[in-house]
């Protein structure tokens, strides 16, 4: 079986959450088929420069392919276009221009998937809100796979993607949330799905010891792993932090790791180690006390993950329902909606030993009966076998939706992307896969 | 701090931990209401909580509609703004009359040009469209943030009002148990002043009965006596004092069992000469707790048992 998977941005050195679950994905499954990857030669996902040579090379076993993006993404004319389309009734036509100027813009890429689509049995896209997927997807609809990553912001309520969920051959979501969500706003319940997400490459035998010493780091702590961004609640995390080191006596601790993108409070009990190696990280992870995930939107956490195979409880914020659901139904993570609810979860997991060891346990076992490689990597392969059994007993193979007419497309009776969005079912889905 | 989440066992269960994590928070600051309640009151409720003299509790969707509807009675709607570029100065609309009419315009352009040079006016009014398309969008996002700082600012006022209705709610209930420890600190004051007391001076002279079994006739002493006696010295109160003890304990002995107190009426000022210390002193006491049913009692041993007799009369027998 030749599979390709189709990517914004792709290397070793590329950390972003779907690039990454992209490249998990290829270098897993490339022991079970043929993989190819087909990629940009951007490396910054602002501007979508080619920093990259475009031709193949070989990564971690696995081919690669490069295409030049045509024109770099302005920022201005994006953030213009964006509040258009998210804030007013628009047309069609304003959200193809929407997604033009998102880039990342290589008709290259599209170019060869369209030619050489015989050549590969199936295209795994990553990230249904770019360029490569939407036309990636349209070019190939028959064999196209989708992994969304979906969050919940504008882009989930433009009326372009529904066509696409709708058309693909099968969809590889990341948590039951993301399924929820994108299915009411798709409609594409009856499209082959699973919930699969992705796995991680944790230590066996991470060493506690060595990260205390090599950063000095004594007392107890909570560790944040990850881009220190606004975005990311990591403002509210340091603002709750600090209120909670006035009302809770102690030497706890709150350990940064990751490039920061906000200035870092000058607290005592606030260490930030700048970007660390994957070692230095999961030794941090495993000398903490917990991990704290301040974002408010993820399609999948991936450090949360990571914590619990290495037995740790996570701390959430609780407005991301995918991050409160996985809590919820993995036994193995408290969440909080604001400063109180912080200080209660934060106190309770320091306090009662108990407790966080019993969560950590919880987190360790959901982790492997859910999100270790070779559940991973099953869920793939029998979602493509199943797929390839369907054309082989012939079944109708997937067809897109055209685009409406040129009038029709320009036609501004759409409605705001965000309202769209704000009528879509939020909240955590508990039971699903709970363990008992 | 919070540990008291009872963990009897390792298995955890996320969802009731953070219903008990909820309900304590709840507990320490009153009423509690989600983001999304604060908003939904902020919209259609505020009337509740802010004086309507005061505050427009219809501001929001007030200021929604207006902007929604694009027209305020004072702000009439912004014309549509033109387009303009040198083609419209010679273009004409009417088709294919209209194409030969802009030739002929240009094609007399020369001419049009030894009388005034258009050109400066075209570029005018091109500046001037694209101005008015600037200005209508800078008031578009100054409207959009005027929106959210007046919904931001009725949710904060909203969210203010349901806390300082939290916090007046809090002060009645401090301000209640301060009365009750006042209360109660009066009633201990007392019992420690009245305690060693059982003095003969402090005690409650009887009333005469208004029916009396017949052995207590006659032993019975005059009001008038008993008043006497109080003033009187030593020895003469300290008979008196024998007298009604003798009394107390036929009248405990005989008429049945019953005390001797226990059908007429009491002095007017009997109530007050309850004896200090004694169950019904104390549950008058917390009677003022009973009402604003805070959990003192574990705190005050209040005994049901009426208070042992002093001693000194136990000798006299």
């Amino acid at each position: 079986m030749k599979l390709a998977v189709v990517v914004q941005r792709y290397g070793p050195d590329i950390n972003g959450g779907a690039e990454l679950h992209a490249r998990y994905v290829a270098e897993h499954l490339s022991r079970q088929a043929e993989v190819e990857v087909l990629t940009t030669c951007a490396r910054d996902y602002i501007t979508w420069r080619n920093d990259l040579p475009a031709g193949e090379e070989q990564l971690n076993g696995v081919r690669v392919r490069r295409f030049a993006v045509r024109r770099e993404r302005h920022p201005e004319r994006f953030g213009r276009r964006s509040h258009h389309v998210f804030h007013h009734t628009h047309s069609i036509a304003d959200e193809l221009a929407w997604l033009d100027s998102e880039g990342p813009t290589s008709p290259a890429l599209i170019e060869h998937i369209r030619r050489n689509e015989a050549d590969y049995d199936f295209f795994i896209f990553f990230s249904f809100r770019y360029y490569h997927a939407y036309h990636g997807i349209r070019a190939t609809a028959s064999r196209a796979l989708l992994v969304p990553t979906a969050e919940r912001d504008g882009a989930i309520g433009l009326s372009i993607f529904g066509p696409v969920f709708r058309g693909v051959r099968a969809l590889m979501y990341n948590s039951f949330e993301e399924r929820a969500m994108i299915q009411a706003a798709s409609g594409n319940t009856g499209v082959p799905h699973v919930v699969v997400g992705v796995g991680s490459e944790v230590p066996a035998d991470p060493n506690p010891g060595r990260f205390r010493q090599k950063f000095g780091v004594t007392s107890p702590f909570v560790v944040y792993v990850g881009r220190i961004d606004e975005n990311k609640g990591c403002k509210e995390l340091f603002t709750f932090f600090e209120r909670y080191t006035r009302a809770v006596r102690g030497d706890l601790c709150l350990v940064l790791m990751g490039h920061s993108l906000l200035p870092i409070p000058d607290h005592p009990r606030i260490r930030h180690l700048g970007f660390v190696p994957d070692e230095d990280k999961f030794d941090g992870i495993a000398a903490a006390d917990a991990l704290i995930m301040p974002s408010y939107f993820e399609s999948l956490s991936m450090v949360a993950l990571e914590a619990w195979a290495l037995g740790k409880p996570v701390l959430a914020n609780g407005r991301c329902d995918v991050l409160q659901g996985q809590c919820l139904r993995s036994d193995a993570g408290l969440f909080y909606e604001n400063y109180e609810e912080f200080l209660d979860t934060l106190a309770l997991l320091q306090a009662n030993r108990r407790l966080a060891a019993a969560m950590g346990r919880n987190g360790r076992e959901y982790f492997q009966r859910h999100y270790a490689w070779p559940v991973i990597v099953r869920k793939y392969m029998d979602m493509l076998n199943r797929l390839r059994a369907d054309d082989a007993a012939g079944a109708p193979s997937a067809a897109i939706e055209p685009l409406p007419g040129w009038f029709a497309r320009r036609r501004s009776t759409l409605r705001p992307a965000d309202d769209v969005v704000e009528g879509l079912p939020a909240g955590p889905v508990r039971r699903t896969e709970r363990r008992r | 701090m919070p540990p008291e989440f009872s963990m009897r066992s390792d298995s955890v269960d996320v969802d009731q931990l953070m219903t008990q994590i909820r309900a304590r928070i709840r507990d320490k600051r009153g009423v509690d209401y989600t983001e999304e309640e604060i908003r939904q009151l902020a919209n259609v409720k505020l009337e509740k909580f802010l004086d309507p003299t005061r505050v427009r509790s219809d501001l929001v969707q007030h200021y929604r509609q207006t902007r929604e509807s694009g027209s305020t009675s004072a702000l009439a709607p912004p014309p549509e703004n033109y387009a303009f570029d040198d083609h419209l100065v010679y273009g004409s609309a009417r088709g294919a009359t209209g194409r030969l009419i802009t030739s002929i315009r240009k094609l007399l352009n020369p001419l049009l040009k030894l009388f005034i040079n258009p050109n400066p006016i075209i570029q005018v009014l091109h500046r001037q469209s694209a101005i008015n398309a600037y200005s209508r969008e800078q008031f578009d996002r100054t409207a959009a943030l005027n929106y959210e700082v007046v919904h931001n600012l009725v949710v904060e006022l909203t969210r203010l009002s349901i806390e300082v209705k939290n916090l007046k709610m809090r002060v009645e209930s401090l301000s209640s148990r301060l009365d009750f420890s006042d209360r109660r600190a009066r009633a201990l004051e007392s019992v420690v002043q009245y305690r060693p007391g059982m003095a003969p001076g402090a005690e409650v002279p009887q009333a005469p009965a208004p029916a009396p079994p017949a052995p207590r006739t006659v032993t019975s002493v005059p009001g008038g006596r008993e008043g006497d006696s109080r003033a009187a010295s030593g020895p003469i109160k300290g008979e008196a004092q024998r007298a009604r003890r003798r009394r107390r304990r036929r009248g405990r002995g005989g008429a049945n069992g019953q005390p001797e107190t226990g059908g007429g009426p009491l002095p007017a000022d009997a109530g007050d000469r309850q004896e200090p210390g004694s169950a019904s002193a104390m549950q008058d006491a917390a009677a003022g707790d009973r009402g604003s049913s805070l959990p003192f009692e574990r705190d005050t041993p209040v005994s049901t048992e009426p208070s042992p007799k002093p001693s000194g009369d136990q000798t006299d027998q």
